[in-house]
């Protein structure tokens, strides 16, 4: 009898490493021995060569130049764009996929074809077409422009939240596009919310406002975290972040090279953590304050 | 009256229209118009003719279509040795390969990290999340001399297998995992359904939409992707599609250069959306119809 219980402990971590196992090796090849090897990287001068890869070992030489040179104060001024710039994109981006989700859960007419359609850009934000879209200003709104928010919005705030809410606003499509996975979570979790639970809460006496509040909110709150995470990392991961442009310019470039390079990576990395605890605790104390079951 | 109506939307009626689904569709139908925007302008940024091509602001509809890009596109692929069919040829098995082997081993992790008990799940899960803040170009040269150590340069499975254990795969994997109740987990093991079972009969066919989520990401990601053509082959005939549109594109400068981008990213484009018209009916496809409440 004392015997089973350890048994079944055992064989349930040999089922459990054995799901996971295939999963780990992958993982521990091309992510985790890559990303202690560059943490090695970012405590040394790389130079790469015909004959191959010279490593010389400075200690902290290449983090002190990120907060003493020309080159790491610009990539520091980019990350704390970036954040600036999450501080608006991801509240946008959350709320209109609640909006939207809740809408495409309604009984609609057409519902499958309009829950495709607002999917589709998935295909287009995770694609080289994005790039190009941006690149040629095909993505900015020329209404936004000629109604002169722009201008309003330079005229009333300071620079420092000018720059990235006029970016929000210059960029009001690309936000949407951006939104088609978080909608899809959404729609997830809604579809486990009981129909006759809102039936019942109407009957009480609660209106559609309450509702959303009561019902609808908290069957979201896991699934609100989830979608910031994955909000924030697509953008942070975003191919034409100029954080991640900084990473991979200096990789190869002669003054710098991929010793630098890696502790950018690391430090962005660190900002990154950061962001996303300071977001996480934000959403924490906000579903406290309103959303109470 | 009016009270009763609000609910309309949310009683359990089959799909027809009733007028009370207008105010839905006055939200939903001008975002639609967003949403279709960068298919249109893929479409008929292909066919403008070079003048068309160069209008600032740019225009997302052509004025006077033309197949020319094409034309020259298809001239240039005359010229080189290799047919462009085996690069494509390449391109289908590298993706198909990788949909496969990345559906099963990050639902198999997934699963584990998500439903089974052992030594060293909560350790994994915090890796998991820690990677998904690490970029990838940051890790392409230690991930260089692994690949060469590993004896994988200008081997065709070196396509695949840098993309086979994706954070981000098994982090929204495992949400959908999450949301399964583990009653339904424990019914099925007092059946006297091993794991393996667990896995196949029940956790697969539920998490169907994340599933063909994760097809239609890392579809864009590999299907697009020049990178490991770039990095890790030196051999023509073992490179990919995405190289081979590069090259051509990118070898043709100036004004006619752009033409063919254009047609090319057309051309790179459509299978993107062809996997997306397949998988978006299952990406829908609703978890409450699948015994989840």
């Amino acid at each position: 009898m004392a015997k089973k219980p350890l048994k079944r402990a055992v064989r349930n971590n040999l089922v459990g490493w054995a799901f996971l196992s295939l999963w780990t090796i992958g993982f521990i090849a091309f992510m985790a021995y890559p990303l202690v090897l560059s943490l090695y990287y970012s405590l040394a001068k790389v130079t790469l060569s015909g004959e191959g890869i010279l490593v010389d070992f400075v200690g902290f030489d290449n983090y002190r130049q990120i907060f003493s040179s020309a080159a790491g104060f610009s990539f520091l001024q980019s990350v704390r764009d970036f954040a600036l710039e999450i501080l608006f994109k991801v509240p946008v981006i959350t709320v209109f996929a609640i909006i939207i989700a809740v809408l495409l859960n309604q009984k609609l007419k057409l519902r499958g074809l309009f829950r495709a359609i607002y999917f589709l850009p998935v295909i287009i934000a995770s694609g080289p077409v994005i790039n190009q879209l941006i690149n040629q200003g095909a993505a900015t709104i020329p209404l936004v422009e000629e109604l002169g928010i722009i201008d309003l919005i330079n005229n009333t705030f300071t620079e420092a939240i000018a720059v990235p809410l006029g970016n929000v606003f210059s960029e009001l499509i690309v936000i949407l596009w951006f939104s088609g996975v978080q909608i899809l979570l959404f729609i997830a979790a809604l579809q486990k919310i009981d129909r006759s639970t809102y039936e019942a809460a109407m009957i009480d006496g609660a209106g559609p406002w309450e509702s959303f509040w009561k019902i609808t909110m908290p069957a979201l709150k896991s699934m609100v975290t989830v979608s910031i995470v994955f909000t924030i990392i697509n953008l942070a991961t975003f191919s034409e972040n100029k954080a991640i442009l900084h990473i991979k310019n200096n990789m190869f470039a002669l003054e710098t090279g991929f010793g630098f390079s890696s502790a950018v990576a690391w430090i962005y990395f660190l900002a990154l953590a950061v962001i996303l605890g300071i977001a996480m605790l934000a959403i924490k104390l906000f579903m406290k304050e309103k959303v109470r079951r | 009256m009016k009270k009763h109506s609000k609910f309309q939307g949310t009683k359990i009626n089959p799909s027809r229209f009733h007028p009370s689904q207008i105010r839905y569709l006055i939200i939903l139908t001008p975002v639609v118009l967003f949403m279709l925007l960068p298919l249109l302008y893929i479409f008929n940024h292909a066919f403008k003719p070079l003048e068309e091509l160069f209008y600032y602001p740019p225009r997302f509809i052509v004025e006077r279509p033309t197949l020319a890009n094409f034309t020259r596109l298809f001239q240039v692929t005359g010229t080189s040795g290799i047919p462009m069919s085996r690069y494509f040829f390449n391109s289908l098995i590298v993706t198909a390969l990788v949909l496969v082997a990345s559906v099963l081993i990050s639902t198999m992790a997934g699963y584990a990290l998500s439903k089974l008990n052992f030594k060293g799940k909560k350790m994994m899960n915090e890796v998991n999340t820690l990677s998904l803040m690490f970029v990838g170009i940051a890790v392409t040269i230690p991930r260089y001399l692994i690949v060469e150590r590993l004896g994988l340069i200008d081997n065709f499975f070196v396509h695949v297998l840098p993309y086979l254990a994706v954070p981000v795969g098994l982090f929204l994997i495992k949400q959908f995992v999450d949301q399964i109740p583990n009653e339904l987990i424990d019914a099925s093991r007092v059946d006297g359904a091993n794991e393996w079972q667990i896995y196949t009969k029940i956790i697969l066919p539920l998490i169907k939409p994340a599933i063909a989520t994760i097809v239609i990401l890392s579809f864009q990601t590999v299907w697009n992707s020049a990178d490991t053509s770039t990095t890790y082959i030196n051999n023509d005939l073992l490179k990919t599609f995405a190289f081979y549109m590069n090259t051509l594109t990118a070898n043709t400068n100036g004004v006619a250069g752009q033409g063919m981008a254009a047609a090319a990213s057309l051309i790179m484009f459509l299978p993107n959306l062809i996997i997306f018209i397949v998988m978006q009916s299952k990406v829908m496809d609703t978890m409450a119809h699948s015994g989840i409440k």
